[in-house]
This record gives C-alpha cells, structure tokens and sequence, in this order.
C-alpha cells in the first residue's frame, strides 16, 4: 500500500522522461537507426523499422502512462520496454562491447553503455513497478498538488543531471589513464 | 501550525529544484570541460612523410569503384584533406559531422577524401550509415602505412601540388580546425608553432 501521491508522481515522472526520450530520436532517426544497429542485435535491413517501432513504442507507453482508466497497464508498459532496454544493453556488456552510443539520447548526448547504465535503468524499473502497488485510499486535496508538480520537477532535473555524470564517465576515465 | 509547515514545506521544494539544477548546470560544465581538455592537440606523430615533403601517390579506385588519385598533385587545383577513419571508432565518428561540414565550407579550395582498411563490406555499411557516400573512400592497407598512420582519427593535408602541409591526430573540431591553421601558418603543427612563437620571444627579449 502506497499514498496516492506516489503513482500520479511515477507515472507523470515516467511519462515526461518516455516522452522527451522519443523526442530526442525523432530530432534524427536516422542517427537512432545507427545507434541500434551499433547494438548488434537487429539485422541492419530491418533496424529502420525496429527504431520506428521503438519510438512510437516510448510515445504510446508516455500515453497510456497519463490516461487515467489504463492506469496498470501503463506502467506494466513502461516496466516492459525497460526491462528489454536493460537486456539489449546487458547483452553488448557481456559482448565486451562498450564503447558504442546507448541511443537514448539521440543526437543531444553521447552515453556509452556501462553498469552505469544498466544501475540507471534499474532504477527506472523499480519506478515503474512501485507505480503497480495498490495506493492507500485517501481523497486527495488542493495541497497534494505542490508534492506532486515539484517532484515531478525535481526528479526530470535530478534525471537529466545524472545522465549527464554518466556521459562524463568515459572522458573521466581517459583522463586518468585507465583503459 | 500547520501554515508554518506548508509554507517551509514549499520553500524546501524551491530549494530542491534549485539545487537539482545546479547539480545538473556543475554536470554540464564538467563534460565540456573533459571535451576541451582531453585531448593533446593535433599531435605529430613519428612516421610517413613529413611536412613539406611530397605525399605518396596513390591511385585505384575507391569503395565505391569512383577512380582516384591521390598526392602528385589531382589537377583541379584544389588541396585535399585525407582522413583515416574506422568503424568502429567513437572519436572519428564525432568528428563527421564537423568534416562534412567542412568539406562544404570550403568545397573551393579543399576535397575530402575518408580512408581506411578492413573488410570492405563492413567499411560500405560505415560509409552508408554516416551518409560517407559522396566523399571520395579509400580502403587501402598500403594507402595507411605509407602515410604511417598509427592512432586514429588522422588527419593529413596535402596540397594542391601533392605538398603534405599538414598533418596529425585529430581528435576534435579544434584539432581539425588547427591543422588549416597550421596550412595558413605555413607550420608543421601546433608543437612547431608554439616552439617557433616561444623562441621568437626569447629572441626579443635577447636571450637567443
């Protein structure tokens, strides 16, 4: 059981986060398309089609996330487009493949796949699972709206700060001399 | 009671989001930060011709079958840029964009031309998937080695009379836009520059 603040803030979060992750490959697809080609996993014929599916499937999971009568779904949605994001990325990192783009950024910023990665996405998931739990009856009133609209606010920052440190990581790691 | 709380309880959230956004701001500055200082400068590395001596020549054809000709001057009168490249390597492929662009700046005075060894099928998807198509692409062994490429991306500026001006790991568009520099200077590369200006100093200052 859970307050009824804590699914409207996950579910608002997640959706902000699928909707501007979808935005961000739609800016270039094309530079989405290589990224998912770089993964080794989709035969490059079919990659164009795949990275279509994949957008539309962020933009309809950020959908189904803010419309109120499919509330289970959306998350069960969101958790599963996550859990094969974790897999394509876990995947190349037993491959030894590190240094390719994770794609989820489009052209704004290059993150190589990493634990970093997979950690940040686990995260997400527990998100989106924690969003499945039952809330606790309770009627919610004018001054639930603050929580909500500054956490949402805070987590979409706090997000966007952590990838950033995630980018940096690479370039840290050159810079101290390790391989 | 109950005013104080929610009052501190929204000054709290202010200063939450305030704080996430410093955090993300400080981010942002640290990665340009390991952009600008990670690399060492287009470093002359040991090994192919030097500058001010003629590039190989080398002629066939390319990737995609276009005959080429490269060093011993190309005739049209332009000078041509020379990038070893690979699939494969994170730091050539951040560097396209900034050399397409390029090649359409200064499509006058300047070809572009991508090269490269390995497997060729693996080359022509690179060269598809970055849209490498209408530049000139060399998959050459010999084409690396006699140029004595060793660290990519590499960069070598030959002339239009078949001169290497310039050349050097590139690593980003500072380094790329310092080897043009070099050309203009008419200096072999951004050591040879900074020793030449530091002895220029000391001889003003009268110690030679």
């Amino acid at each position: 059981m859970i307050d009824p603040v804590l699914p409207i803030v996950l579910r608002g979060a997640l959706a902000l986060l699928f909707v501007t992750a979808a935005l961000h490959k739609l800016r270039d697809l094309h530079a989405f398309r290589v990224a998912l080609g770089d993964y080794e996993l989709v035969p490059w014929p079919l990659t164009g089609l795949v990275a279509a599916g994949l957008v539309a499937a962020e933009l309809g999971v950020a959908i189904v996330l803010v419309t109120p009568w499919a509330r289970p779904w959306g998350f069960a949605a969101a958790a599963l487009l996550l859990v094969l994001y974790t897999a394509a990325v876990s995947v190349n990192l037993l491959r030894g493949r590190r240094d390719i783009d994770c794609g989820c950024f489009g052209p704004a910023l290059r993150l190589e796949l990493g634990p970093g990665l997979v950690a940040r996405n686990a995260l997400l998931l527990a998100g989106a699972l924690t969003g499945l739990l039952p809330p606790t009856p309770r009627a919610l009133t004018a001054l639930d709206g603050l929580p909500i609209v500054a956490a949402i606010g805070f987590l979409s920052v706090a997000y966007a700060a952590a990838s950033r440190l995630l980018a940096n990581a690479p370039a840290l790691r050159a810079l101290r001399g390790e391989p | 009671m109950i005013e104080t709380l929610v009052v501190s309880n929204l000054l709290l959230w202010i200063a939450v989001i305030a704080l996430a956004g410093l955090v993300f701001a400080l981010a942002r500055q640290i990665g340009v930060l390991h952009e600008r200082i990670a690399p060492t400068g287009a470093l002359l590395l040991g090994g192919g011709p030097k500058v001010g001596d003629p590039a190989p020549v080398w002629s066939g054809g390319d990737l995609f079958g276009r005959p080429l000709q490269l060093g011993g001057g190309d005739g049209d009168g332009r000078g041509t840029l020379l990038l070893f490249v690979a699939p494969g390597c994170p730091v050539c492929e951040s560097l396209l964009p900034v050399v397409q662009h390029l090649a359409v700046e200064e499509a006058e005075r300047l070809r572009v031309v991508f090269a490269s060894d390995g497997e060729p099928e693996a080359q022509r998807r690179f060269a598809e998937q970055k849209r490498l198509d209408a530049f000139p692409y060399v998959v050459s062994t010999e084409l690396g080695l006699a140029h004595g490429v060793g660290r990519l991306p590499h960069a070598v500026l030959i002339d239009a009379a078949g001169i290497v001006r310039a050349k050097g790991l590139v690593n980003s568009r500072e380094h790329l836009e310092s080897l043009l520099e070099a050309r203009e200077r008419g200096v072999a590369s951004i050591q040879e520059f900074v020793a030449r200006s530091a002895g220029a100093e000391r001889a003003e200052e009268g110690h030679p």
